[in-house]
């Protein structure tokens, strides 16, 4: 027998959010790693101090708020959250950063909204578009992915640290040196300056379908998302949608006119589609509640995406539009609510 | 409230409109020379700071033409371009000029060129660049702006009127090479304007200078 | 207490007009990037307030209803343009500065609600400390988030005062040694340190004082 299946209210669910996180955690491993080895150790240092930092003023506002510390703390929440930042933010950068960004995602984009399950928008991306407006020169520094033939200085993990500890790097390096554009910002600067996207793929930071190294993370990442679906830790909804969002309009626009609009595959390996998809949207809580409010949820997200990434004013659109659709989620769920049995 | 009658109400309001018209009338004649004064003062700033000449006595002395050039200066409607004059020959030119291809939005600028074609001075004027990375095409931000003085279409030559990245001589801004590359655009642009009508200009400003002797 | 108590109290503090009844945002949110700027916009709405105050006052017994409104409107509206001028041929890069804002305080709701709830009521006294009270509150408002977005915003204190008060309050200015996060200057930043600054003055009012509750009931009896 089938039992029709509806969104809240009702008994305590089977998976509890500990179980939930630490599949999250599981899920973005892979994809950390090939982080690690084309960009370098930042990553992992960002991550650290991302996570300390989200523990620590986890714990200071749970007993400011007077609250029990042990269990928030443990539910591995604050970790997903530090992730998914250390994600968003160029790996070579001051250990501030991460550490601001974070600070900022728990203490103002959870805590004040009430803490876990309240939270109207999802902290990680508040966290990242808050370091992304503020500090716009930091979070623009990114370095060229590990590869044999490109004109590439390798820092190690120890160069790493020093420079995110005191900002200074190894003598004979300067960070203009090191740092590149992203293939987002080339694609967006060379389209503005009528290049063809032929032309402008060409550069070579670009591999088979989007940029080198980031097509194997993201790849990675759709992996994790898999899993994800696989476990049943998210819904198929929102990540089919937000999808189905960025890359109907990519699609149709590509088909017209091949020269100024990227393909299609190049927005789906690129930036934070597929993590958007698999891991930013699909937070529980910011996220529409019913599955027809989903759909809308995470088609608006791809859209909006595409929309700021092709005309918009930054290269990448995923966090401004998770925020901007986590804002519309009260309407859309009032509008999608379920009808309540002998009743309307 | 009191009850009230119709006529003394209609005489109040008249009398508050009378008074609040003479309010007004005599605020706005006791500060419109002052603000008159404010505007050239304003005016007579932002010129010497693209002439960059140091003292502004005799040589602030502009003549003011109306000139239009759509295709090279972006502007629809004539522009002002100020002439200053020094015994009767044109010493420098100051005119606006617009950037189109800035990140966000058209770039704004006012630039002032010598009789021999060499930038004085260039200010960015309005812009809706991202803060903290394309804004430090302002003058309060950083030097930026400044490395245009002296330049000219000979020096350095007119193929490297571009950034570095793109292999030209101006420094660019990192993470911010479109407002870089606009703005050197933008400048390389009124110095081709300037190029293609400076003849022009002087004969015209050397005429309204003898109609007006003493300029306003 | 006293009712000239109450309405100076209410003005400066209960019934703030920025920071409890929520009037007039929009000023207080756009020009707060610094603290001389919320400090000018600030003095400028206090000079409105307290003047159509008197005004309406002092008139009050003629007023007819039907009319009020447009007659407060068009005091309101004087008062500001002349202010306008004047900031602008005396205070003139303050001026270029606030922009749209000065004429914009015709459209400041807060005035309108004294003129229509204290000063169409109340002796010219009273009408005059209460119109002085609210704009001191709103004032106080302004400069609050004016030096938060300043201080955090660009790392600095007092910056600008010459423009205000003529070039030896360029000394004035504090550098802080950071250079400041861009977000405090821009719009968001508005938002978040108006909301800082309504927690703070909803903490500092829970702690001391009476109830809230009580100074809600005590204005604008209806006649």
């Amino acid at each position: 027998m089938k039992f029709a299946v509806a969104p809240g209210p009702h008994t305590a669910p089977i998976a509890s959010v500990p179980l939930t996180m630490r599949r999250v955690l599981y899920a973005l491993t892979p994809a950390a790693l090939a982080h690690v080895w084309f960009f370098g150790s930042g990553f992992a240092i960002n991550f650290f101090v991302a996570a300390v930092t989200a523990l620590v003023a986890e714990a200071a506002v749970l007993m400011l708020r007077r609250r029990p510390t042990r269990v928030p703390l443990r539910d591995g929440s604050a970790i997903v959250t530090a992730a998914l930042l250390a994600f968003a933010i160029p790996p070579l950068t001051p250990w501030w950063i991460p550490a601001f960004g974070a600070a900022t995602a728990i203490v103002v984009a959870k805590h004040m909204y009430g803490g876990l399950g309240r939270n109207l928008f999802n902290p990680a991306m508040v966290g990242y578009v808050v370091l992304l407006v503020s500090f716009p020169a930091e979070l623009t520094q990114w370095i060229p992915p590990r590869m044999g033939d490109l004109d590439y200085e390798h820092l190690g993990f120890l160069a790493h640290l020093v420079y995110s500890l005191t900002g200074t790097l190894p003598p004979d390096f300067t960070i203009d040196a090191l740092t590149r554009a992203t293939p987002l910002d080339l694609v967006k600067e060379g389209l503005r300056s009528a290049q063809t996207y032929t032309e402008i793929r060409a550069g070579s930071l670009f591999g088979g379908v989007a940029g080198r190294g980031w097509e194997w993370i993201n790849s990675f990442i759709a992996l994790g998302g898999l899993y994800l679906l696989y476990t049943g830790t998210i819904r198929w909804h929102i990540p089919i949608m937000l999808l189905a969002g960025l890359l109907v309009p990519a699609t149709l626009l590509w088909l017209i006119d091949a020269d100024s609009f990227a393909t299609p595959g190049f927005h789906l390996f690129s930036g934070a589609t597929l993590l958007g998809a698999f891991f930013i949207a699909t937070d529980p809580v910011s996220a529409a509640e019913s599955d027809r409010g989903r759909l809308i949820y995470g088609a608006g997200i791809g859209l909006l995406t595409y929309c700021i990434r092709t005309w918009g004013g930054y290269p990448d659109g995923m966090a401004f539009s998770v925020l901007l659709m986590n804002s519309a989620v009260p309407l859309i769920d009032r509008y999608t609510r379920p009808r309540i049995y002998g009743r309307d | 409230m009191a009850a009230t009658k119709p006529v003394p109400t209609l005489l109040l309001v008249g009398v508050i409109a009378v008074g609040a018209a003479a309010l007004v009338t005599g605020s706005y004649e006791f500060s419109r020379d002052r603000i008159e004064a404010n505007r050239q003062a304003l005016l007579l700033q932002s010129l010497n700071d693209v002439l960059a000449t140091g003292d502004d006595t005799g040589v602030l002395n502009p003549t003011r033409i109306d000139l239009s050039d759509p295709q090279l200066l972006g502007y629809e409607d004539p522009i002002d371009v100020y002439i200053v004059l020094d015994a009767g020959r044109p010493r420098a030119a100051v005119f606006p000029v617009v950037a189109p291809d800035g990140y966000h939005a058209a770039i704004h600028l006012l630039i002032g060129v010598s009789a021999d074609g060499v930038v004085t001075g260039v200010r960015v004027v309005d812009h809706r660049e991202t803060p903290g990375l394309g804004d430090v095409i302002e003058a309060d931000k950083s030097d930026w702006i400044l490395q245009f003085d002296g330049k000219s279409l000979m020096s350095p030559d007119r193929a490297q009127w571009a950034v570095e990245d793109d292999g030209g001589s101006f420094d660019s801004i990192t993470s911010a090479t479109v407002t870089a590359r606009a703005v050197v655009g933008g400048v390389r642009t009124a110095l081709e304007f300037f190029e293609a009508r400076s003849a022009e200009l002087s004969a015209r400003a050397a005429a309204r200078a003898e109609e007006e002797p003493v300029n306003e | 207490m006293s009712r000239i108590k109450v309405l100076v109290l209410g003005g400066l503090w209960r019934n703030n007009p920025a920071l409890v009844q929520l009037l007039g945002l929009c000023p207080l949110l756009a020009v707060t990037t610094t603290l001389v700027n919320g400090l000018t916009l600030g003095l400028a709405t206090l000079v409105v307030v307290a003047t159509t105050n008197t005004i309406v006052s002092s008139m009050r017994r003629s007023l007819m209803p039907v009319v009020r409104i447009p007659l407060f409107v068009l005091i309101i509206a004087s008062i500001v343009t002349c202010i306008d001028l004047l900031t602008s041929a005396l205070l003139f890069e303050l001026h270029e500065i606030l922009g749209l804002f000065i004429p914009l305080i015709i459209t400041n709701c807060a005035i309108l609600a004294q003129a229509e709830t204290v000063a169409s009521r109340r002796p010219v006294t009273e009408s005059l400390l209460s119109g002085i009270a609210t704009g001191l509150g709103f004032c106080g408002a302004l400069v609050a988030l004016g030096a938060l977005r300043e201080l955090v915003g660009q790392g600095t204190l007092f910056a600008g005062f010459d423009l205000l008060l003529g070039p030896w309050a360029a000394a004035l200015r504090i550098d802080l040694p950071f250079e400041g996060m861009l977000v405090a200057v821009l719009p968001p930043g508005a938002f978040f340190g108006l909301a800082v600054v309504l927690a703070l003055r909803n903490l500092v009012s829970a702690r001391t004082g009476p109830s809230v509750r009580r100074m809600r009931a005590v204005p604008a009896r209806r006649s």
